[in-house]
């Protein structure tokens, strides 16, 4: 398994558009990726669970992903992450 | 026609407008994020009210805080975002007033928030609302309905699982 943390810049957070772009990231990959934050954590192949976690500017996310694409997955992402959010 | 409507027949899912004003294409929208469909498929409605109220029976999933889209899990499985014009994330709450929380059941027609549509398009942003389904890919069938003026409820999307 493979994890990253990521601070949140945008200033509107994880709001419709970057929710589903990443989504859309995730779902090139067999592996299953969770975010976390503030206490809650989604499957970040469903985008209505991944807006109800509130993530805003400044939060702090946690990453995982796991499966036999985790290693291009997390690279992927977490370049998805600092470009996007 | 006829071999659509039977194929609604049976265990057709409808989701109704959820505000009053003209039902068009999702490609009409300018965001790429909806007109390309990365969000799921939909359609979108140019609103000519400020209410804007639950498409299905279900559960409020999502309700942002700046009040500029909700999301209702419907009782038969289908997620819809209605998302109240376009990079409206941006006004921060202002000129919305979200009136459920999340978890909050709601029947079709209930109301789930009110957008001043005067106010955001005097600010400079495209009211243009979209409704779409995020999990479309758990569907066979997500069928638009065409271009028309539709008052709340009316059907604006038909499903089948």
């Amino acid at each position: 398994m493979k994890e990253f943390q990521y601070v949140i810049q945008d200033p509107v957070g994880l709001h419709a558009r970057p929710a589903g772009l990443l989504v859309k990231q995730v779902g090139g990959f067999q592996s299953k990726v969770t975010v976390a934050c503030n206490g809650k954590s989604a499957d970040a192949k469903k985008l209505i669970m991944l807006m109800s976690l509130g993530i805003k500017q400044g939060m702090e996310v946690t990453c995982q992903i796991e499966g036999e694409d985790e290693e291009a997955a997390a690279e992927a992402l977490q370049k998805f992450f600092q470009e996007n959010l | 026609m006829k071999i659509l409507q039977n194929l609604f027949a049976k265990g057709g899912i409808v989701v109704g407008a959820p505000v009053a004003g003209s039902l068009v294409s999702i490609k009409e929208v300018s965001d790429p994020t909806f007109g390309e469909e990365i969000l799921g498929k939909g359609v979108a409605i140019i609103p000519s009210a400020n209410q804007i109220c639950a498409p299905v029976d279900g559960k409020v999933a999502t309700a942002f805080p700046t009040g500029h889209a909700v999301a209702v899990v419907g009782n038969d499985g289908m997620e819809i975002l209605i998302h109240v014009g376009l990079d409206t994330v941006k006004l921060n709450g202002e000129h919305f007033t979200i009136h459920v929380q999340e978890g909050q059941e709601v029947k079709k027609g209930d109301l789930l928030l009110e957008a001043d549509l005067e106010q955001i398009k005097a600010a400079g942003y495209d009211i243009i609302t979209p409704v779409v389904i995020c999990n479309s890919d758990e569907f066979t069938e997500i069928q638009a309905e065409a271009p028309k003026t539709v008052a709340p409820g009316d059907d604006i999307i038909k499903l089948r699982k």
